[in-house]
């Protein structure tokens, strides 16, 4: 290890056990990630499929790219939303080291709020502009989806450097080393694949949906083809990516993974077979309308998988940092009225949500009310 | 201070004052607007007033671009710029109030997801369940600025936390009641600032009519802005009140600002009186301007205030805005300022000018720039002496702060420089310090000098 370049721990005790923070973080993520697969993935799906549909509007691929986008909107903002308690969180735990990855790239990762804004405001263009007009919009589709792209590159940066004190030192002489990191772009495909593979998932679980209770059957059944293709072959490239991403870890991380017994050991395994499960089960689907259960198993086994990964995920950027963090303990003073306070206005708030939904969905507009 | 160092040319302050202060107009309004269009929507359903009803819906539909994109990024781009350039001060303020975010955290799921739902369901379900969602967003909108006044209003005026240590000690602040009452009002104004744009495009017979409405909005909004402030005033700390208020203000740019900010209001109490309930035939696309750009100048003016009023701490009597915490000060005139400092340490070379470089790196850098944004070189004195003489005046001035018992606040008004750190830091450093200084200047430094003679 050389010169250590790691602040100092702040003697401001943290206001929880450790433990807690570690599973807020990680819970926290998996809904972040969902909603931020949504939009990666779903703009960059959106624009290849308006691409390849020659400007057809009723064009399947074309109006994959409409239902995405439309659901985009929103999940964007969601996308934002349930970032900032990972966010929050990672703070807490690491911020001696995640500070000062940022500021090491600091106009890099400033920059990615101004990717997010011309990104989100190009889908509004695309949403408010393009589709009424009847016009294509794949150019406002392929900006987007470059912005998040670039955004998930700042990102997998962000994490590969606040993981790696010990580079910090070249990454302060040359910020743009980072990129020749082993694990950068293995892991950078990692997180567009999975974002690919879910977005496509949810698209055929819609189509299949709709095709069911007989709505646009054809439409849909060609839509459910077209999204069950780019599952399949991302969950197939991710596969192959995602043991390269294992072996290209530093060795002693790789050692930490595989000497850590059930804890690190059961969520990889069972992520794996996950992984493997669900390409079986898409290869043996065609037409994925005609199986329901398929596409509702699989989905829900996509999901599980992200959940299991980001557990990984997390461990790893445990085993990065060991060096360390062993040398020095938090302290904690728990403010257990405040998280309980927390704890019960989270429930709340989703019961809230669960009710604005309910009410919407049971009390549509009749009459002189709708429009 | 102890973290790699940013060098930003606008400075890392200027940086943080746009972000924050965009940010702020927006989710204010996204606050007030919340309250404006749920009560238009409301006496609109109750009236069958078709045009109010219209005002309701684009308004909601700028809430939608205005806040839930560029509000919420920027809300992110405050935890963004704050952890590159005061990463120490974020950190401890996380510390403490993690909690308090994560409570604002769920207010802003709610009041997010119903923001969508309420723009996506314009004539999709009843009326009754629209007008709903529309109180449930204004309500979370509200509640997230409950907690958030608690944690802004903590880092001017900690109160009785500095001694105990305690959550709601310091969040239910000394400044905290009057803060909120100055915000609520604060999100009226730009609640009506905003929603004149989309008033202008009614009818030309529901124009006047819903500009007058509009202007009662606008009249409630600055005076309880106006009463808020005031009692904000009277709620701080008299030695902070000194800096810029009675007769002879040791801060008097603070005091201009103080003065600006109260034409500001007054301004835009005008605007709505005249423009909006005398003549609301008026009210179009200018005077919608007019109106913003009273009601951002009060808003700025207060924000400006308030942070000016806060400096040199990032909280107040804890913590100065380099970084470096009161408590730490008598340490690191012992140890010397390096030992905490790893990165400007680190970058430095062994020789004097260098050493005085990674000092300035370490306690001047968040605030000053060589040439740019409070540029250095155009504050410092030509003669080396003085150099050295100001810097002995703010090491000394460290004695006012390390004498304090806790909780007792600094007489900021009886400092040589309120608005500076003190300089923490061995002999050593301060020498350094001065010739570098003196190098930056162009003047020659004073230790040279000294030998020379």
């Amino acid at each position: 290890m050389g010169e250590n370049l790691v602040a100092a721990v702040d003697p401001t005790p943290i206001p929880g056990p450790a433990w807690l923070f570690h599973v807020l973080l990680v819970f926290t993520f998996i809904l972040h990630a969902i909603f931020m697969n949504l939009t990666l993935g779903g703009t960059l799906i959106a624009a290849f499929a308006q691409m390849v549909s020659g400007g057809r509007s009723e064009d399947p691929r074309a109006v994959l790219a409409r239902r995405l986008m439309g659901i985009n909107t929103y999940g964007i903002s969601l996308a934002i939303t349930t970032g900032i308690a990972p966010l929050l969180f990672v703070q807490v735990l690491y911020q001696q080291y995640f500070y000062s990855a940022t500021i090491l790239i600091a106009w890099v990762w400033l920059f990615f709020l101004v990717l997010l804004m011309v990104g989100y405001y190009a889908v509004y263009v695309y949403k408010y502009k393009s589709v009424p007009a009847g016009r294509g919009g794949a150019g406002w589709l392929g900006f987007a989806a470059l912005m998040f792209l670039l955004i998930a590159m700042v990102h997998v940066a962000v994490n590969l450097i606040h993981s790696q004190p010990d580079k910090w030192a070249a990454i302060a002489a040359n910020p743009w080393s980072i990129l020749g990191d082993a694990a950068y772009f293995p892991r950078l495909v990692h997180f567009v694949l999975a974002a690919l593979g879910f977005t496509a998932l949810v698209a055929v679980w819609w189509a299949v949906r709709q095709a069911s209770v007989g709505k646009d059957v054809e439409l849909n059944t060609a839509i459910a083809r077209h999204a069950w293709r780019w599952a399949l072959w991302t969950t197939v490239i991710q596969v192959a990516d995602g043991f390269l991403l294992l072996f290209v870890l530093p060795k002693n991380v790789l050692l930490g993974v595989m000497q850590g017994g059930l804890a690190t050991l059961g969520p990889l395994t069972v992520s794996i077979l996950l992984a493997i499960g669900l390409l079986m089960m898409m290869a043996k689907v065609s037409n994925p309308v005609e199986k329901a259960g398929a596409v509702n198993g699989t989905l829900g086994a996509m999901i599980l998988t992200i959940a299991v990964m980001s557990i990984t995920r997390h461990q790893v950027r445990e085993l990065y940092l060991e060096p360390f963090s062993s040398q020095y303990t938090i302290a904690t003073a728990p403010q257990w009225g405040n998280f309980i306070l927390f704890a019960l206005l989270l429930v709340a708030g989703l019961a809230t949500v669960g009710y604005m939904v309910r009410q919407v969905l049971g009390n549509r507009a009749t009459g002189d009310e709708a429009a | 201070m102890d973290y790699p160092l940013w060098d930003i040319a606008i400075g890392g302050s200027m940086l943080m004052a746009l972000v924050a202060v965009t940010h702020v107009i927006v989710s204010h309004f996204a606050i007030g607007g919340g309250l404006v269009i749920a009560v238009t929507e409301t006496l609109a359903v109750r009236r069958g007033d078709h045009e109010m009803r219209e005002l309701a819906r684009r308004s909601s539909f700028m809430l939608i671009l205005v806040s839930t994109v560029f509000g919420a990024i920027s809300g992110v781009g405050i935890w963004v710029v704050a952890g590159l350039i005061s990463p120490s001060a974020i950190t401890a303020l996380i510390r403490n109030y993690v909690w308090g975010w994560a409570i604002e955290w769920v207010f802003f799921i709610v009041e997010i997801v119903a923001a969508l739902v309420y723009f996506a369901t314009w004539d999709k379900v009843s009326k009754r369940v629209h007008v709903m969602i529309g109180w449930i967003y204004f309500i979370a909108a509200y509640l997230s600025l409950v907690i958030i006044n608690g944690i802004v209003t903590f880092m001017l005026t900690p109160g009785k936390w500095l001694e105990t240590g305690a959550f709601w000690d310091g969040f239910f602040n000394p400044t905290y009641w009057p803060s909120l009452v100055l915000r609520t009002g604060i999100t009226l104004i730009m609640a009506t600032a905003f929603m004149l744009l989309p008033a202008t495009r009614a009818t030309v017979e529901a124009r006047p009519r819903l500009a007058r409405y509009l202007g009662l909005w606008l009249v409630a909004g600055a005076l309880i802005s106006y009463g808020g402030y005031r009692w904000w005033e009277a709620a701080l700390p008299e030695t902070v009140q000194a800096l810029f208020m009675g007769t002879s203000p040791a801060l008097t740019a603070l005091a201009g600002t103080r003065s600006f900010l109260m034409w500001a209001v007054a301004a835009t109490l005008a605007l709505a009186v005249v423009f909006l309930l005398l003549l609301p035939k008026t009210a179009r696309v200018p005077v919608a301007i007019l109106v913003m750009l009273a009601g951002f100048s009060f808003f700025g003016g207060y924000e400006r205030l308030r942070e000016g009023t806060r400096k040199p701490f990032l909280i107040h009597d804890f913590m100065f805005s380099n970084g470096i915490r009161v408590d730490e000060i008598s340490k690191l005139n012992e140890k010397g300022v390096l030992s905490k400092a790893r990165w400007a340490a680190h970058q430095a070379g062994d020789d004097t000018i260098d050493q005085g470089r990674a000092v300035f790196r370490a306690q001047c850098a968040s605030c000053h720039t060589l040439e740019g944004y409070q540029g250095i070189n155009a504050l410092l004195p030509d003669d080396p002496d003085m150099i050295m003489g100001v810097l002995f005046a703010l090491w000394e001035q460290g004695e006012a702060y390390t004498s304090l018992e806790p909780g007792q606040p600094v007489d900021k008004a009886a400092l040589d420089y309120p608005y500076m750190p003190p300089f923490v830091g061995t002999e050593d450093e301060l020498a350094a310090l001065a010739e570098y200084l003196g190098e930056v200047s162009g003047s020659g430094t004073a230790v040279a000098m000294r030998e020379e003679q």
